[in-house]
């Protein structure tokens, strides 16, 4: 399958002249958008002709021409699964929210636009965040893009963005004004670690009321 | 045969160009525009005017050929030689002797593509659309589009006000000879670019130069709204003949425009220069002569430039796409909200 696919691709490249339309690379731009609580994305997919065949046999998995919308949904969900977020370190979990195919014709031209939008709330964080993105979808044939967009939240400023080469792996850094200090310190601590955490704070605060009812019993109040 | 029409149009257009120029913009353009409709039939005009508020005619533009993203209007091809004449007419006066001669160059490069694609129907000079959205006024707001494969110029026109943005230009090929000159459309702005680079130092270069690479426009078609985070080298880094060479090469953009309207967009876009970002991707040298292979991006507060060479199984310098847009006024948003 993997031959005729390859076969198939080749004799595109050559057949086709030096043209319009995008030829040997699957372009796959992202626009990243961050909210203090989430960050949204979309990902919009453009194969070019020669490798139309090798995309196509991922998204018409039951090779009847024809995209359904059962596929189109898999689909999403397999480029979903080849992508991941990380917050300060920590993994992301990808939620679907939107997916649009052009029609089969485009995509043969090497001018569909498949755009797939994908969110993740993200858990409460320091002032200074670190957000990690990458995209292994179809390594071997993809041109990769990513980008943020100017966040709407004027507290938040992005400070870095850093990609390899071939914009496969990229972090971007902000910070966020107006974090309420317990925050900044209940962030810092992970997961479980806040339960204990809480713990600590009220056998303090019990341990703090002992002592003053005790400083009450040894210094009475003067006649 | 192909050139000598193009030449004779020009020419045509050009003399008619000059003998306008003397007028103020606003009503030269509407009377260009009053002609142009007047030498339509009714059905004619029926095929080329849309409301002024239809965005998804707003919207119909495209880097690609028309048989791959279908244009409304009416089609040059479809237009006799008197219309064509009016149509090329309301186009040039809208815009400055040099813009307009820039969309001529991209034009015939189409056309050169043709013929060099063995008279492939997919491009050429005929498949340019002009349409028009609302009621060419002097007060009130309207605009007009001209474009097809590598062209897209939305002009809006609101009262005195001439906003251009968003415009995409482009050419393949990017480098062609017409009676033994070569031509260039987009040569300056790869030209002025390079030299800008070869301005900076090293340290400014380290920042200026990215480190990946870019494959296409990043707020291409289909991306209106949308603002990224501006990257590379700040123009406050620069000293005054950099930032006077970045407003050079802005210039190539800005000036595709009628002189009034260009000198009020390069006083905004000076006045906020150190607030714009320079960014460079790619080989940072060109053969004399030829185009530059390298991505280049200029942004500021109102402003987003790109420059992307297109790999596409060919030469890089012989295939270009560029963006010119105000993320914060395309379609002239500002003047014509309600």
């Amino acid at each position: 399958m993997k031959t005729t696919l390859a076969a198939a691709a080749i004799f595109v490249l050559t057949a086709t002249p030096a043209l319009a339309h995008r030829l040997d690379e699957y372009l796959e731009a992202t626009l990243v958008s961050i909210e203090k609580t989430r960050v949204q994305a979309q990902v919009t997919l453009t194969p070019g002709v020669a490798v139309y065949p090798i995309v196509l046999a991922d998204i018409d998995t039951n090779a009847d021409g024809v995209i359904s919308e059962t596929e189109q949904r898999a689909y999403a969900g397999r480029v979903l699964r080849d992508l991941s977020l990380t917050i300060d370190g920590r993994p992301l979990k990808l939620q679907l929210l939107s997916w649009q195919y052009p029609a089969m014709e485009e995509m043969k031209d090497g001018v569909g636009e498949i755009r797939i939008e994908f969110g993740a709330d993200l858990p409460f964080g320091g002032a200074t965040r670190s957000l990690n993105f990458e995209n292994h979808h179809q390594s071997r044939i993809a041109a990769y893009q990513v980008n943020c967009l100017v966040p709407r939240d004027p507290s938040i400023r992005i400070v870095a963005q850093t990609r390899n080469y071939l914009q496969s792996l990229y972090q971007l850094e902000y910070e966020q004004a107006g974090v309420p200090s317990s925050l900044l310190f209940w962030a810092s601590w992970p997961g479980d670690h806040i339960w204990l955490g809480a713990v600590a704070l009220l056998l303090f605060a019990r341990f703090a009321l002992l002592w003053r009812h005790r400083g009450q019993v040894a210094f009475p109040p003067r006649s | 045969m192909r050139i000598d029409h193009a030449a004779g149009m020009s020419t045509l257009v050009l003399f008619s160009l000059c003998a306008a120029m003397a007028q103020p913009a606003t009503p030269r353009i509407v009377s260009a525009a009053n002609a142009f409709l007047a030498t339509l039939d009714q059905k004619q005009r029926q095929s080329i005017q849309f409301a002024f508020d239809d965005d998804k005619q707003r919207v119909r533009w495209s880097n690609l050929p028309v048989r791959m993203v279908p244009r409304a209007g009416l089609s040059i091809g479809e237009l006799t030689a008197a219309q064509r004449s009016a149509a090329m007419a309301l186009v040039s006066s809208a815009l400055s002797r040099r813009g307009f001669e820039k969309v001529r160059q991209i034009v015939d490069a189409d056309e050169t593509l043709k013929h060099n694609e063995g008279n492939n129907p997919m491009f050429g000079e005929d498949l340019y659309y002009i349409s028009i959205l609302g009621t060419p006024s002097e007060k009130d707001p309207w605009m007009f589009q001209f474009g097809g494969h590598h062209l897209a110029l939305n002009i809006t026109m609101a009262g005195e006000r001439g906003v251009l943005t968003p415009t995409l230009t482009g050419a393949q090929p990017a480098l062609y000879t017409v009676n033994g000159k070569t031509v260039r459309p987009l040569g300056q702005e790869s030209d002025k670019a390079l030299a800008l680079l070869n301005a900076l130092d090293e340290t400014q270069k380290k920042q200026a130069i990215l480190s990946f690479r870019l494959a296409d426009l990043v707020l291409g078609p289909g991306q209106d709204g949308k603002t990224i985070q501006p990257e590379g080298l700040k123009a406050s880094s620069m000293n005054d003949r950099q930032r006077t060479m970045l407003l050079d090469v802005m210039s190539e953009w800005t000036s595709i425009v009628h002189e009034s309207a260009a000198a009020e967009r390069m006083a905004e876009l000076k006045a906020e220069i150190n607030e714009t970002w320079f960014a460079w991707s790619g080989p940072t040298t060109a053969n004399p002569g030829s185009n530059i292979a390298a991505y280049y991006r200029i942004q500021g507060p109102h402003v987003v430039i790109e420059y992307a060479p297109q790999r596409l199984g060919g030469d890089p310098t012989m295939h270009v796409h560029t963006m010119y847009r105000d993320p914060t006024n395309d379609y002239g948003r500002k003047f014509t909200a309600k």
